[in-house]
């Protein structure tokens, strides 16, 4: 239900972002990486180049979780991930068509935007260190706003962080 | 690069690195590369929140957005770091701060 709800969301904040309904499902089907979706919505409006590197860095995060994984990848795990998989299409589906009705200035959909990924960054907060990444983002973020051209201030603030999150001893 | 090749090359890239990881699923990234992949994700998402709640407009401001920022650290600390206690109680201190804004 859970996977559903946030298809649902989306679909809503991808054709809010000015994808077409049609390639807003079509991204649900092929990609189906919750987080590389998002953050292509997110960085739509920035053009090809950033949504591709900020995208890379999110999939290559699948190599270092690689040895945890192993063992949970079977045939269980498969029936799941088409039940999962399901959900978050038909969920997207709903999403884009109802998305189109909303006036994106009446329920803040930008901020809500923003709190999402707030919230996905929130259960990958766990130790001192990601704590000083988290400051260092924030500020790295101010500064682009101000330095950065438009459409690398996201991804190059990001890459930024993350080079002095990775100097950052535990 | 319309929006259809770009959803394209976004999921080549998702299924490529799901590739690799079945194919050398031992094979962990080390040192600088593991650390650096480890933190991206955690510094993306922290970006792209500070940038939609303090800059909305693309300069940074003081609006109702501020009041879902300080809503969701709250709703984040509060929830344990939950997704969606970050997101309910960051939308209930966004929808406060623009009541009180008029």
């Amino acid at each position: 239900v859970a996977v559903g709800v946030f298809g649902i969301a989306f679909g809503v904040l991808a054709v809010q972002a000015g994808l077409a309904a049609w390639l807003t499902v079509v991204a649900s089907v092929v990609i189906v990486s919750g987080a590389a979706q998002f953050a292509l919505v997110g960085l739509l409006a920035a053009g090809p180049g950033p949504v591709l590197v900020a995208t890379t860095g999110l999939a290559l995060r699948h190599l270092p979780m690689s040895a945890k994984l192993a063992s949970l990848v079977g045939d269980h795990s498969l029936r799941t991930r088409v039940g999962l998989d399901s959900a978050w299409v038909s969920g997207t589906a709903v999403g884009a068509f109802v998305g189109k009705a909303i006036d994106p200035a009446a329920l803040g959909i930008d901020v809500l935007f923003a709190l999402l990924f707030l919230g996905l960054a929130a259960p990958l907060i766990r130790t001192r260190r990601d704590w000083l990444v988290v400051g260092v983002a924030v500020v790295c973020a101010a500064l682009a706003t101000l330095v950065l051209p438009e459409a690398w201030k996201i991804t190059g603030a990001a890459t930024v962080a993350a080079f002095i999150g990775t100097a950052i001893r535990e | 690069v319309n929006d259809l090749t770009l959803i394209l090359l976004v999921a080549a890239v998702t299924f490529g690195s799901r590739v690799v990881f079945l194919a050398r699923r031992r094979s962990v990234p080390e040192g600088i590369v593991g650390r650096f992949l480890e933190v991206f994700p955690l510094a993306l998402f922290i970006v792209l929140a500070t940038t939609g709640l303090t800059a909305p407009e693309g300069v940074l401001a003081v609006t109702p957005a501020l009041g879902g920022a300080v809503g969701g650290v709250v709703g984040a600390i509060v929830t344990r770091r939950s997704l969606v206690g970050t997101i309910l109680i960051g939308a209930a201190g966004y929808w406060l701060a623009r009541v009180l804004a008029g």
